[in-house]
């Protein structure tokens, strides 16, 4: 395989990445929508504003990493890197949820903080692991 | 293990599975699983010299000096007069119920399996059955949150809160506390009765206190099923309970709510827990329509307010 192909291979991976991450960016939309229904019109800003993180945190970060930076995904540690960003996106997008159900029921939950911890800390290492060389 | 995730598909279908574990363990401690704190102590006369340490001794309550007078929307006796009233505005029906005791001590409040803490739920009516009550509205659903004043019939259980609430001290008079700047050993030492954390005050000083957009949440519907209760006079309450998310009723707004205890007279009126939850017994008899998910159906909560002895 040569390195143009490989170069190619890695850019289509990014660009099947942002496309999830539009898709998970609309399932947000449709959850929020069909949940406020359910939920007698209440609504709660949490819930509305999730759909942001894989909207901006996925489709738009590597949207950005494709153009400003695409060697990155050539590095040692991509893979690991990938990983955990996704899956701090994914915590992250799940914390907003479930602040935005309780919000709605009016109740209230400490360990909802746990997920915003965990995401933003997978974030953080899954970024020294992306700039890693 | 690097190596099992280097495959495609491993890291994110594991994950995922662990995320949806984590998402479900959160749901299921803040809805589900029950977390009794305090049991409530049992009351007996202060005359009983063979009552366990672990009771309340209160004076004996005065009781009726004749039998009561009953009907299906009213009752009478020497100490405790109730008349309820069924109205309809704005395509809704409500219950209003004018209260008169002659004592503040029959305004009582009681909990879920007379145990205080998070999810302990039990229906108004079967709370109100095994407290003898002549009427009960539901509460602030205490139980529901971590924050909020909770004190009930004298006894502190919670003194955290942010949240503008309602006290009824000995007397039975309402007033208002920010939860913020008061402490709640304060609450203890100045003959307070019940707190009650909800809201918004409905009416403050005989005025409107909301306007009329406003929601609990401020992203909510306006219209609901409401539970509230207010001051006229010393001694003299009005409960309101309105049906709502039905065909029939659409339910109130806060204004149109406060509006009810405005031209009822009241100096004072504070928003209980309202959606699924606002039920009114009388008698032993729910007589409102609680709905819960499209459905007629009591909704288990976690305290009520009645009127007994």
């Amino acid at each position: 395989m040569s390195i143009s192909d490989i170069k190619k291979a890695l850019g289509s991976s990014l660009c099947k990445t942002v496309g999830v991450y539009l898709i998970m960016s609309v399932i947000c939309i449709a959850i929020t929508l069909i949940y406020a229904i359910f939920a007698h019109g209440i609504r709660s800003d949490a819930m509305d504003f999730m759909l942001l993180y894989p909207l901006l945190g996925g489709a738009l970060a590597y949207s950005l990493m494709g153009s400003i930076c695409p060697q990155l995904v050539s590095r040692r540690f991509y893979r690991m890197g990938y990983n955990l960003y996704n899956a701090g996106i994914a915590v992250l997008t799940a914390g907003a949820m479930l602040q935005g159900i309780v919000e709605i029921a009016g109740s209230d939950s400490e360990l909802i903080l746990c997920f915003s911890t965990c995401g933003i800390a997978l974030i953080l290492i899954g970024i020294v692991a992306f700039i890693r060389r | 293990m690097a190596s099992f995730f280097s495959k495609p598909y491993r890291w994110a279908g594991f994950f995922s599975a662990m995320l949806a574990i984590a998402f479900t363990c959160v749901l299921l401690d803040t809805f589900v699983i029950p977390k009794p704190q305090v049991q409530v102590k049992a009351i007996v006369p202060s005359v009983d010299n063979t009552a366990s340490p672990d009771t309340i001794k209160k004076a004996p309550m005065a009781t009726a000096s004749s039998d009561p007078i009953v009907t299906n929307l009213s009752y009478e006796d020497s100490n405790i007069k109730i008349q309820i009233e069924i109205d309809r505005e704005h395509d809704t029906t409500f219950y209003v119920a004018d209260i008169q005791i002659s004592d503040a001590s029959h305004l009582k409040t009681a909990l879920a399996e007379n145990t205080f803490g998070r999810n302990i739920n039990e229906k108004t009516s079967s709370m109100a059955k095994d407290n003898n009550a002549i009427l009960a509205i539901n509460g602030d659903y205490c139980g529901f949150r971590n924050t909020g004043f909770v004190l009930r019939n004298g006894v502190l259980y919670r003194d955290t809160g942010n949240n503008e609430a309602l006290v009824i001290d000995v007397e039975g008079n309402f007033s208002l506390i920010d939860e913020s700047s008061q402490n709640g050993s304060d609450l203890t030492n100045a003959s307070v009765w019940q707190v009650l954390s909800f809201g918004p005050t409905l009416v403050s000083d005989g005025q409107i206190a909301v306007d009329m957009n406003e929601e609990i949440s401020g992203k909510s519907m306006t219209s609901n099923p409401r539970t509230a209760i207010g001051q006229v006079g010393p001694l003299h309450y009005i409960m309101i309970v309105s049906d709502g998310r039905t065909s029939e009723s659409n339910g109130l707004s806060l204004y149109q709510l406060a509006a009810q205890f405005s031209v009822r007279g009241c100096t004072i009126a504070y928003n209980l827990d309202g959606g699924g939850s606002s039920t009114m017994v009388f008698n032993g008899n729910v007589i409102n329509k609680p709905t819960t998910n499209g459905n007629i159906k009591e909704r288990e909560v976690s305290d009520i307010v009645y009127i007994g002895y």
